[in-house]
């Protein structure tokens, strides 16, 4: 689910590194206001590994198949750190490879980036309104795995969709991306348990490894 | 040392990346006859049965010269014309996923060739890329003095 070099306009491109480039702005901005900035970059590092090597894994849903893309996942538990590992590894992808394109780096990052970012704050809602649980912390795991990757088809398909160059059958090519955004919807489940089970493990075993939402930035003001 | 409950996890997937380098890359080869047959697949090895092609001059390299359709195999064949020696740009394209050869025509060129890397490479250069992480993670986890 990466947009390779030569589909997309170049305004578009630009348009793409330029919220990326906001965006990596804010989240790093975010970051240097922790107590300790570099003690998650341990854990931000090899969350960008899992999700560089994540796009070799592929789940086939006939008649395609698709990959994981993990950026809810990373969004859950890194917090702001997701968005700058999501641009590490998409750069690696594309350079390594010819997963997406260098043009294409900053849309898709944006496209996986943004999401993450917003299944961040999906992941802080377990503590809103009631005491953080197991339960909570699942539920809002699945909901920030499956709803990272459902934003990020869902931009992936508009703008696909948006963008079919006038030379090429426009309704073919609707029809192969509405196959592939629709066969991404088993995956959101799988990416939403996967996440559910990396919480909780995380929950269990090191539970200040989830701790860099609110209780983070409450410290630091 | 908080993030030693991630080592395993991190572990386990870059295993997995030996077991399946497989996913939505694109690789394109190429065969000069008398005609010019290309072949696309996924890199899961999977044919681009479907696929639009888009064949591109190279005198114009903006204007498509030729438009088609990939058949089951992801074959596609057509014959560019003599007149115009040079690089014929060559793009294969379904729901977003995509790759554009570029194909010597004239005297004096390769008969075949293609876009992307053996497997072998792929996998020598994601396990280094998945070390230099590990690497980090190390260097930024060590003990302070």
């Amino acid at each position: 689910m990466h947009i390779p070099d030569g589909v997309l306009p170049v305004a578009v491109s630009a348009a793409g590194y330029a919220t990326t480039g906001a965006a990596t702005w804010y989240s790093l901005r975010k970051i240097s206001q922790k107590e300790n900035p570099q003690e998650n970059i341990p854990k931000a590092s090899l969350l960008t590994a899992a999700f560089f090597v994540a796009s070799w894994i592929h789940v086939p849903v006939p008649p395609t198949s698709v990959h994981l893309v993990l950026n809810g996942l990373l969004g859950a538990v890194l917090g702001y750190y997701s968005f700058p590992a999501i641009l590490i590894g998409l750069f690696f992808q594309a350079v390594m490879l010819q997963h997406g394109g260098l043009t294409t780096l900053g849309v898709n990052a944006t496209m996986m980036g943004a999401p993450a970012l917003l299944a961040h704050f999906v992941f802080r809602l377990r503590n809103v309104g009631g005491k953080e649980s197991r339960v909570r912390t699942g539920v809002f795991g699945f909901l920030a795995g499956a709803g990272g990757l459902g934003i990020a088809v869902l931009i992936f398909s508009i703008l696909l969709t948006t963008f079919i160059p006038t030379h090429l059958d426009a309704a073919a090519e609707r029809a192969s991306i509405c196959v592939l955004a629709l066969a991404h919807a088993p995956l959101m489940v799988l990416e939403g348990i996967f996440t559910t089970l990396v919480v909780l493990f995380l929950r269990r075993v090191k539970p200040e490894l989830l701790d860099n939402g609110a209780g983070d930035e409450n410290r630091t003001r | 040392m908080k993030w030693k409950p991630a080592l395993p996890l991190a572990l386990l997937l870059s295993l997995i990346l030996t077991a399946a380098v497989s996913a939505h890359g694109v690789k394109i080869e190429y065969t000069i006859g008398m005609s010019v047959e290309i072949v696309a697949a996924y890199d899961t090895g999977e044919p681009m049965a479907g696929g639009q092609v888009t064949v591109y001059a190279p005198d114009e390299p903006s204007t498509p010269w030729l438009t088609g359709i990939c058949d089951e195999g992801g074959r596609f064949v057509f014959t560019p014309d003599p007149a115009k020696p040079g690089t014929w740009d060559v793009q294969v394209r379904q729901a977003g996923h995509g790759d554009m050869v570029h194909i010597p025509i004239g005297d004096n060129v390769a008969v075949s060739g293609s876009t992307g890397y053996t497997p072998l490479q792929i996998v020598l250069m994601g396990a280094c890329v998945v070390w230099g992480f590990i690497g980090t993670a190390l260097f930024f986890s060590r003990r302070r003095a």
